[in-house]
Order: C-alpha cells, then sequence, then structure tokens
C-alpha cells in the first residue's frame, strides 16, 4: 500500500500579502510562494496553496474535512480567521517565533524585531518560549503601510528607497507620531528645497523610533524577521546602528526566509504537533 | 435580571411623570444611599451611557456631541449620553417603550471617580435648570486618613441640608440607617456573587458579571436589590455544586483591568470561549464593593466607602489590589484596558504592568473604549488576546 504523502501548510495571511510555505515529513521547506492579498480572500489562499500547477484538489471546499488526506493546513496573519479550511491557526506572535526559532540556532534570549503591513511587533524569547511581546499602538507609524503611504505621496517606487536613503548627507528626523502628519511634514520639508534622500532617510529614522519607543529590548541579541525589513535593508542597518549605540554587545541578524517566518512558523506548527 | 431593570426603567418613568415624586440624577459611585434615604428616585446616567455603548448607538450620539464642541477624547460615556439628548434619542425607547429620560429634580455627583462627571451633569443642570451638588472628596489617595473622611462627611450633611427644600422634608435618620443597612446587604451579597468566580472552574465570567452587575449600581439601598443577589447567588452555589463551567474546559483564568468594551461584550467573549479561558474576575465589577457601610453611623461610613474605591487611589495600591486578586482567584494573567476616553479607568499608563510584570504575573496592554468604537480594533484587540493566552 502507498504511503500518503505528508505535507504541512503554513499560510500567513497578511494585509498585504500572503504567503505560503510547505514542509515535507520531516520538516524540511519544500516551497515558499506568495501573492497579494486579494479577496475573496478563501479562493485566493487556495490559490496560493495550489500554486503555478493550478492543482486545487488538495484543498476542495469549506472546511478542514475536505482537504486532501496528509495535508495539513496552519493559518496565521490577519487574515487567518477567514481561512475556513485550516486546520488551526495562531497569532503572527507565536508564527514568527516558531518560525526563528525553527531556522536560527539560538540558545539564549533574544527579541526578534518583525515589521509587518500594518503592524510592527517585538517579541522577546528566552527558555525557547515567548516571554512577551509588543504591537504598535494605535496607529500606522512604523508599519510597512507607513513606508509605503509616505513613499506613494513623494513617488518614490519602495525598491529605490534603500539606495536613496543611503545618499544622505545629514540625519534629518520627522516628528509626529501620525501617518498623515508626517506627510504634512514631508511636504514642507520638500517644499524647503529638501534632498529627496534625507526625507527617506528621515522615514526610515522614524520607523525606527516608533519601532524602538514600543518596548525596550533587553537582550542582546536581535533578530530582523518580515518582508518590511528584508526589502529595506538600509532600514535594518539603521535598526542596528540604533541597537549597538544602546547596547555595546548587541548581535544582530537578519532571519533567513525573513518575510516567510510566519509561514515557516505556522506550517513548522502543523508539523510539530502531528 | 431583565424584569429587575424593566421594572426599575419604568417606575423612573412614572415617577418623572407625577409632580408628586422626585427624580435625582446621581453619578454611579455616589452618594445614592442619601438620596433614595429622602425618597428620591435615582437615575444613573452613567448606566444610561454604558446602555449606550453596548447597543452601539452611541456610534450615532458620540459624533454629534463632538460637533458641538464636547471633544472626541473625553468621556465617551458623557458625549455618548449627551450627543443622544442632542437627537432626542435613548436606547430606553427600544429595551422599555419609554420615549425620554427621566427628567431631573435634582443632580448629584461626586468627583472620587473623575472630573468629567461634574463637566457632564452641570450641562444638564442648565439644559433643566435643575438644582446641582457636587461632592468634591480628596482624590488618588495612597491612605484614608480620618480627616478626609470627616471632610466627605461633612460634606455629605451639607448635601442633606441642600436637599430637605427641594425634597419638602428633612431627612428620616431611621430611613438613612436602613438604606445604608440595604446597600451593605446588597454590597456584601455582590462581593459574595463576585467570589463565587474563585471556583475553579468558574461558573460565570466577567461577562456574564457586566450585566449582573446592573442592580448594584442603579438598586443599592433597596430591598429589590438585595433580593437579586440572594436569587443570583444561589444560582451560582448550585452551578459550582453541579461544576458547571462558564467556559467550557476552562485552562487558563484571567484578570480584566479597565473597563468593558461595551459595544465588543459578544466579540470578546467569544474569544475567551475559543480559547478556553475564562475572565474570572475584574477592577471594574470590584468597584461596587462598599463593605465599609455601617447602619449605625450612616455618613462617615459612606464618606470612608466612598473615598476608599479603587479609581481614588494611588498605584501602589492598586499594584497591591491586583497582586491579591491574583492570587485569590487563581490569575494566570491580567489585560489592561486601556480606554482612550477614560484615563481614570485605565491603568496602565503609569507603569502598572510592568510591575506585576516583573512580579512574576503577565500581563498585556490592549487599546480601547469604553463607548467609543473609533478607539476600537477588533483584528489588534483579538490578535493581542490571544497572542496573550498562547504564551501564558
Ligand atoms: S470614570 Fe471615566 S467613564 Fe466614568 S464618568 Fe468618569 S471619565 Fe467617564
Amino acid at each position: 500500500m502507498a504511503v500518503t504523502e505528508e505535507i504541512y501548510w503554513g499560510v500567513d495571511c497578511g494585509s498585504s500579502e500572503i504567503k505560503v510555505v510547505a514542509l515535507d515529513g520531516q520538516g524540511n521547506i519544500l516551497l515558499k510562494r506568495k501573492q497579494k492579498t486579494l479577496f475573496p480572500l478563501q479562493d485566493h489562499v487556495r490559490l496560493a496553496l495550489a500554486g503555478e500547477s493550478g492543482d486545487l484538489s488538495p484543498f476542495r471546499n469549506e472546511g478542514s474535512h475536505d482537504i486532501k488526506e496528509g495535508h495539513k493546513i496552519i493559518a496565521t496573519g490577519y487574515g487567518r480567521k477567514y481561512i475556513r479550511f485550516a486546520h488551526d491557526a495562531l497569532t503572527e506572535i507565536k508564527a514568527h517565533f516558531i518560525g526563528v526559532q525553527k531556522q536560527c540556532d539560538l540558545k539564549d534570549a533574544y527579541s526578534i524585531i518583525d515589521i509587518g503591513g500594518q503592524d510592527s511587533k517585538i517579541i522577546a524569547a528566552c527558555n525557547n518560549k515567548v516571554d512577551q511581546f509588543a504591537i504598535n499602538r494605535k496607529c500606522a507609524a512604523g508599519t510597512g503601510a507607513y513606508i509605503e503611504e509616505l513613499g506613494h505621496r513623494l513617488e518614490v517606487p519602495l525598491k529605490d528607497m534603500t539606495e536613496l536613503a543611503r545618499g544622505n548627507d545629514k540625519e534629518l528626523s520627522l516628528n509626529s507620531f501620525c501617518t498623515v502628519f508626517s506627510g504634512q511634514e514631508v511636504i514642507k520639508t520638500l517644499m524647503n528645497g529638501e534632498r529627496i534622500e534625507n526625507i527617506i532617510y528621515a522615514l526610515y529614522s522614524s520607523v525606527v523610533k516608533r519601532v524602538m519607543e514600543m518596548t525596550a529590548i533587553t537582550t542582546d541579541m536581535v533578530v530582523f524577521s518580515g518582508g518590511v525589513l528584508e526589502y529595506h535593508s538600509e532600514l535594518v542597518n539603521m535598526f542596528i546602528r540604533k541597537l549597538e549605540e544602546n547596547n555595546a554587545n548587541m548581535t544582530c541578524i537578519l532571519s533567513p526566509n525573513a518575510q516567510y517566518c510566519g509561514a515557516i512558523g505556522a506550517a513548522e506548527y502543523g508539523f510539530k504537533s502531528s | 435580571m431583565s424584569n429587575v431593570m424593566k421594572e426599575y426603567f419604568l417606575d423612573l418613568d412614572r415617577a418623572a411623570k407625577d409632580p408628586a415624586r422626585k427624580v435625582a440624577w446621581c453619578t454611579s459611585v455616589g452618594p445614592a444611599e442619601i438620596l433614595r434615604a429622602m425618597g428620591f428616585e435615582v437615575f444613573f446616567p452613567e448606566n444610561h451611557g454604558a446602555m449606550l455603548g453596548a447597543t452601539r448607538v452611541c456610534m450615532e450620539t458620540i459624533p454629534v456631541a463632538n460637533a458641538h464642541g464636547y471633544s472626541p477624547e473625553i468621556c465617551s460615556y458623557l458625549t455618548s449620553d449627551i450627543g443622544a439628548y442632542m437627537k432626542g434619542i435613548t436606547p430606553l425607547t427600544k429595551a422599555f417603550g419609554i420615549e425620554e429620560i427621566p427628567r431631573p429634580d435634582v443632580l448629584v455627583y461626586n468627583t472620587n471617580q473623575c472630573k468629567d462627571v461634574m463637566h457632564w451633569f452641570e450641562y444638564y443642570a442648565s439644559e433643566f435648570n435643575a438644582p446641582i451638588f457636587g461632592i468634591h472628596p480628596p482624590t488618588n489617595l495612597p491612605e484614608i486618613k480620618p480627616e478626609y473622611i470627616d471632610d466627605v462627611a461633612r460634606q455629605f450633611e451639607a448635601l442633606i441640608h441642600f436637599l430637605e427644600p427641594v425634597i419638602g422634608h428633612p431627612m428620616n435618620k431611621e430611613k438613612l440607617k436602613s438604606t445604608v443597612a440595604l446597600s451593605l446587604e446588597a454590597t456584601n451579597l455582590w462581593s459574595d456573587v463576585l467570589n463565587m468566580a474563585q471556583a475553579a472552574p468558574s461558573p460565570m465570567t466577567f461577562f456574564d458579571s457586566t450585566v449582573y452587575m446592573g442592580p448594584i449600581v442603579v438598586l443599592r439601598g433597596t430591598e429589590i436589590a438585595v433580593k437579586y443577589y440572594k436569587d443570583l447567588l444561589k444560582d451560582l452555589k448550585e452551578k459550582i455544586q453541579k461544576n458547571h463551567s462558564a467556559i467550557p474546559k476552562e485552562n487558563k483564568r484571567i484578570y480584566w483591568d479597565g473597563m468593558p468594551v461595551w459595544g465588543r461584550l459578544r466579540a470578546q467573549s467569544n474569544i475567551f470561549k475559543e480559547n478556553k479561558a475564562c475572565v474570572v474576575a475584574s477592577t471594574y465589577c470590584n468597584s461596587w464593593i462598599f463593605s465599609d457601610f455601617d447602619p449605625e453611623n450612616p455618613l462617615p461610613s459612606m464618606a470612608k466607602a466612598y473615598i476608599k474605591i479603587f479609581i481614588n487611589r494611588n498605584d501602589q495600591y492598586k499594584e497591591d489590589y491586583i497582586e491579591k486578586m491574583v492570587k485569590d482567584f487563581k490569575i494566570d494573567g491580567v489585560i489592561f484596558m486601556a480606554a482612550r476616553t477614560c484615563p481614570n479607568n485605565s491603568n496602565a499608563s503609569y507603569n502598572l504592568p510592568r510591575k506585576l510584570k516583573d512580579k512574576g504575573i503577565p500581563t498585556i496592554i490592549i487599546d480601547g473604549d469604553l463607548c467609543d468604537l473609533r478607539c476600537y480594533s477588533d483584528e489588534q484587540s483579538t490578535t493581542l488576546i490571544e497572542a496573550f493566552l498562547e504564551t501564558i
């Protein structure tokens, strides 16, 4: 009799992208892919799971009972509750933690800084579990949405931002808490003839400030995860500079598959709990 | 329960329409016993604010008050309620067929909870051209000193003198004693009711208590409240005997600090249920325990009970109080609800959660509001609560 192939899917359903990861029966990453978050959500998650093959058969209908034998789906991210055919769901806090834990061999206490589309998190982990966490409060400042919104106002494509920020010749800063006020500040600065490089630097710098004021980081190790940090490498450098300034013993790493940490964590959760 | 509250509102409505009866408006931790003992029927605008919140009608009324100069940053009970008055609506109509809130013959507030109540009552005093009296006790107290009690007891005496011409007769001392005795009995029963949640599994949740609390807020000093809590206590004892669990397979016990998010009670209750967690105790529901009432010594004991309340204390008191609750109710974690429009009932701003965390008590802060759902994110709160439950 043929043995049923086991596949553990992790679906991280974020505000801007759906990330999908599959692990094999030994917990190795088989594939990872992503697509824009579109609606109806269930259908697009199913398409993301099926990938280019277009084979929807393992993910047929509404309930998890309809999923093909051997496949297990764990959802995370803001949309986790809406993926009704998933076998289980966990929050992005736990998913990111498990994703980092799986990929980075960390023995001592560490913190994860994750910048997502609509929220930023700092997760402190020790003794192989989440000790505490903080999420940005009240508004978008310090999140991917903030960078996107201001990039849009400045008509600067996201992919060009890192290079522009590196070209700064002064350490300009934005003071406003909220995205709208920051936008106004940016326009005023532009009107004053400021170089775009300095404005992008200021924008990154305000993300660093907003995140660092969420909670005090007390560990000597920080792992970065999430798509925003994967794409804005100068933002990562600015975080590192700030963290090292606060703590001379600080070690910082960018998690492998930073954008997929949540999906990997969800898949791993399915793998481990089966 | 619904009958007790229905009867209360219907009678208030009758009283407001009857020239022989007088209606007093009172703050929720104001001296209701004095008003009842003198023969006033008592209406509590905060209870009305909570109804506006729970029915979410407030989302139509808060903006009206905002547009008339009442900031979105101030008490959203106040803005919900004043907005409803400006708009000429009340949730009492749909609930009980009552057309309008009962007109006040007098308004009495106590700033032991906040100063918003003063602004709120002053608005209505001017609208209805009704007499108003404020009790202004010492606030934010590390300890209760005898001089504070004397001060407030004297203010209560002054209140009685102020009320006598309004009601048309002097205070009957015996009636005051018996009203305080009834209030004490009800508040002790309420305390017993809340303590039933010390049982594991708990027969009730904080979300149930937000409903059960109606009579202790609006019917203190009456036989009705005493009977209601006697019956409720009996029910809960039976549930415990039968090992009835409010949350099937309860495996986590949570303490809720801060106010309820009235418009999201059901949604939040479901989050906990799905995660097999029971919110067993809260600062809010416990705020109506006034064990210091003494019928033989009515005014000083009321003064003590009403200045001693949690909201009127310093953070050290609050820290010790929550720590004790954590022990008594075998709590696994504390949720602080930071209400945007009520800093008075929000205790997360001066580092209290972190202090408790340092003592080994897990804590989390969620942002929200009592009424104004513009200050609340379902997604973020759900994620925070679930992630918190995952980690403890
Ligand atoms: S304590 Fe808070 S909710 Fe209550 S009346 Fe005062 S400001 Fe409003």
